[in-house]
């Protein structure tokens, strides 16, 4: 365990330096012999979404780190995009490690909202380097599938794509959509009928009024584990949800299967919220989390796609077909535009809260 | 009038179901052996309460809400007895209008007092600590404290000072050996009333705290929004317990004060 | 009193030095801030009447005011016409009925709201016990609707707002003789003739208390619309706490609060004018 922990490669080094420029190296790694050092009486604070997926970063992250450095990790959440963006505003942000989508990654770096990541205490080298931003460091690839209730929709007859999210006929019942625009604008134009290389720019009021069609029908959820809740209950039979958190649900005992046509994939990072009091601590965690073993573990659990290549030999073959990475998966559907919506999100936010509220 | 009786019966009953179901259903919620809110469960075990006993963020959110509730209780509880005292026996120009005044934060939605809070305290780098806290519920409890004390005042026969005053006791001291041990249950009840509201109090510890300063609301509101799993039945479980406790110590209280509203 | 000797009365600061504490305390930490965050309905982003503009401007927003008052109104009748029977029997029903009520309707007075409101989501959720049962006995075929709409609001609302109904009301009926009724029906009067001719009106104040403070009250509500509603039951104190926590625009919400304040005060006013606000502050 603390063999490869302990080892700055030239590699990396390099690799590093390369990608960011030898300027935004912020320390000679010289000054820091050891990524681990004591961090006792530390209090970080990790935020993340929440539920299932929290506790496993709980388990897989936190807990490896604190018993490593005997810092303590104290949990917060539901991530709320917005709260956090007050939060660096107004100079002491509460959290020291955050995990966000890569929409929030694009556009926070571009408003200045995190720390760099210190390439000195993380390796980068484990990460693949799609997942290597300057400003945060790849943890999971996930996707946005097309739920369903199983007993509702027995095989032979279950929904298979987008279209069929509207189709109140052939698949009745309640829905479920995000309370916000991202995916739930894809989704419905793709159900429209715009091919996935087409989406972008995408139609906003086209999306818009598909979804009108159903809105009556439609529970909107705010957090991940509402929308596991919602199909728990079987309050609703059709809808958009995150594989991970249909494949915990399915685990603990719902009903509930997934399809991949035009899966939207996305990753999540973890960054260090600008003015955090512990940057370095927090730098270490997120170190933490780009070993292999851990990655494998949090996969094992939530059927999040890891990051660390290397952590690929350790999952359970059984969860291929829950993992958006499985090249069956990955190949059906499309991965987000975050540039496009790191430049719409706050205009598309608000036509989505008129339009919600209309 | 007999159907009209019978009608009565059946509100009042249709009423305490009302009000009681939902005790009853997260008492039994909390006991489930599944990991969702599933009712009825499929297999009963204690593992939501061991959940609670082995997550240190509950732990530390029970030790913030006490450290919390008792000072502000008590302060609450001293000032609005003083002002109670003040505004029934003093006599004073415009009474009304002050008793008014203190119970304001009962009318004025928490969440502008909360927003407002919030303003001030960034001024003050009182945000995200204990004494920002304290103060904020001391405005919440307070005119609640002050209410129950002043209606028991109102209803002290102050024939009875008056009395002691012409056996030559000075106002002070017929305030002291009368009036207040006829006023103690009154005041301890609202002490304990202003314990359990503390205790409750979401969204000034929402806006005020922060993620190291949580408070038991504020971690069971993050943890619905958060997760659905029946640790929350667990510690809303403890609540009610805890709250049902207080309001049976209270009626006794209120019993052994001679059933006064 | 007058011949009250003068050596034993407290000086005429007494009652002042008790008050000033509170006082004080309310000052800063109650006007100060409250005051702060209506100011900032006129101060932010820049001075003017620019949020009040914005308000008028956007629909939605008119739309969440008008959503709250429509959904507090229609909470009201319903916890009057559930708590009126329940003040009836506490007032004059035998002591043990009185004691058990009273102990009953305080219940949601002492414990959380939130607490209550997450038992209420399970409660009534798809597959939850208030919809089994009611498939079980067989009144429906379906699970009915019973949360993320108004329903759920409202179930959730009312029973947190009995109480405030049912004090009130209490405290107006045991001042009434309880031999009108019977009086009035061997008048000739019908029971209903004589309830509506008699009893009611004789109840009124307690109801008019009863049904302005449900209705305030529910005004600000945030806890239970967050959960138990859905997305066209979205209400004021949401919209505040987004305006805020979400999109930093103080402003905005500084006047949607002083809208708030305004009702509030407006209505306070009203039943202080017809009802007297003394006769209700127990």
């Amino acid at each position: 365990m603390t063999g490869s922990l302990t080892r700055p490669t030239r590699r990396r080094l390099l690799g590093t330096a390369a990608a960011l420029g030898a300027a935004t190296l912020p320390q000679p790694s010289l000054a820091q012999p050891s990524r681990t050092q004591s961090l006792r009486g530390t209090t970080l604070v990790f935020a993340s979404w929440g539920g299932a997926y929290q506790e496993a970063q709980k388990i897989c992250y936190c807990d490896p780190f604190s018993a490593e450095t005997g810092a303590r990790v104290v949990q917060d959440g539901p991530m709320n995009t917005a709260r956090f963006r007050t939060m660096i505003e107004s100079g002491t942000p509460d959290w020291d490690v955050a995990d966000i989508t890569i929409n929030t990654l694009f556009s926070g770096a571009q408003e200045n909202m995190f720390e760099k990541i210190d390439t000195s205490i993380v390796d980068t080298s484990r990460i693949a380097p799609q997942f290597v931003h300057e400003y945060g460091i790849g943890c999971i690839a996930w996707s946005y599938n097309l739920a369903f209730n199983t007993k509702t929709f027995p095989a032979g007859r279950r929904p298979t794509g987008w279209a069929d999210l509207f189709d109140t006929r052939k698949f009745p019942g309640k829905r479920t959509m995000l309370n916000q625009p991202v995916a739930n604008l894809e989704a419905a134009l793709m159900a429209d009928g715009v091919k996935p290389a087409d989406l972008y720019p995408l139609d906003v009021e086209r999306a818009l009024k598909k979804i009108d069609s159903i809105k009556p029908q439609t529970i909107f959820w705010t957090t991940n584990s509402q929308s596991q809740q919602l199909f728990v209950d079987e309050e609703v039979s059709v809808g958009i949800i995150l594989n991970g958190r249909a494949y915990d649900a399915s685990k603990k005992g719902a009903d509930i299967g997934i399809a991949w046509d035009g899966n939207i994939q996305s990753v999540d990072y973890l960054v260090v919220p600008r003015g955090s009091r512990h940057k370095n601590a927090a730098m270490q965690l997120i170190n933490t989390m780009t070993k292999a073993e851990n990655q494998s573990k949090l996969a094992n659990m939530i059927a999040y796609a890891p990051t660390n290549p290397a952590a690929f030999a350790n999952i359970d073959p059984a969860l291929a077909p829950w993992l958006s990475t499985s090249p069956e998966n990955s190949s059906r559907g499309f991965v987000i535009n975050a540039e496009w919506w790191r430049q719409n999100e706050r205009r598309m936010m608000e036509r989505w809260a008129a339009w919600k509220l209309a | 009038m007999r159907p009209w009786r019978a009608l009565r019966v059946l509100v009042c009953t249709l009423v305490a179901i009302y009000l009681l179901a939902p005790l009853v259903v997260v008492l039994i919620i909390s006991f489930s052996s599944a990991a969702f809110l599933r009712f009825p469960p499929p297999g009963y075990s204690w593992r939501w309460y061991a959940n609670l006993l082995n997550d240190p963020a509950w732990m530390d959110a029970v030790g913030v809400s006490l450290r919390v509730l008792v000072p502000a209780a008590l302060a609450s509880t001293a000032l609005g007895t003083a002002s109670a005292v003040a505004l029934v026996r003093g006599r004073m120009l415009g009474a009304g209008v002050i008793g008014a005044f203190l119970m304001a934060p009962m009318v004025v939605p928490s969440i502008i007092t909360a927003a407002g809070l919030y303003i001030i305290y960034r001024g003050l780098g009182l945000n995200g600590t204990l004494t920002g806290m304290v103060i904020g519920h001391i405005i919440i409890t307070l005119p609640y404290v002050f209410a129950t004390v002043a209606s028991a005042l109102r209803s002290l026969d102050p024939r009875l000072e008056a009395a002691a005053a012409t056996l030559g006791a000075s106002p002070v001291t017929a305030f002291r050996r009368i009036t207040l041990p006829l006023l103690a249950p009154a005041v301890l009840s609202s002490l304990l009333f202003a314990m359990v509201l503390s205790f409750d109090e979401l969204i000034i510890s929402l806006f005020v705290g922060s993620a190291r300063l949580r408070t038991v609301p504020v971690q069971i509101w993050s943890n619905i929004r958060g997760d659905f799993d029946p640790t929350v039945a667990a510690i809303a479980s403890l609540c009610f317990l805890v709250a049902l406790t207080a309001l049976a110590l209270e009626a006794l209280l209120r019993r052994r004060n001679g059933d006064r509203e | 009193m007058e011949a009250r000797p003068s050596h034993s009365r407290a000086p005429d600061w007494a009652p002042w030095a008790l008050l000033l504490p509170s006082l004080l305390v309310m000052l800063v930490a109650f006007v100060l801030p409250v005051g702060m965050l209506l100011a900032r309905a006129f101060t932010q982003p820049e001075p003017g009447w620019q949020n009040f503009v914005l308000l008028w401007e956007r629909p939605v927003y008119l739309q969440v005011l008008w959503n709250t008052v429509l959904i507090s109104a229609a909470a009201t009748p319903v916890a009057l016409l559930l708590g009126y029977p329940v003040a009836h029997a506490m007032a004059h029903g035998s002591a043990r009925t009185r004691r058990l009520l009273t102990f009953l309707v305080l219940v949601p007075f002492w414990t959380s709201l939130l607490v209550r409101s997450f038992a209420t989501v399970i409660l009534l959720q798809r597959r939850g016990p208030l919809n089994t049962l009611l498939m079980n006995i067989g009144l429906i075929d379906a699970p009915l609707p019973l949360i993320y709409n108004l329903t759920g609001v409202l179930l959730g609302a009312v029973q947190t707002l009995l109480p405030f109904v049912i004090f009130p009301l209490y405290s107006s009926m045991k001042r009434i003789d309880p031999s009108l009724v019977p009086a009035a029906l061997t008048m000739g009067a019908g029971p209903v003739r004589a309830f509506l001719r008699v009893y009611l009106p004789l109840s009124l104040p307690g109801l008019m208390a009863g049904a302005t403070f449900v209705f305030i009250s529910m005004l600000g509500y945030f806890v239970i619309p967050a959960l138990l509603g859905g997305p066209r039951q979205t209400m004021v104190g949401q919209l505040i706490q987004d305006q805020i926590s979400q999109l930093g625009s103080w402003g905005v919400a500084g006047a949607l609060s002083f809208i708030l304040l305004a009702i509030t005060a407006i209505l306070l006013s009203v039943l202080n004018k017809l009802v007297g606000l003394k006769a209700v502050a127990r």
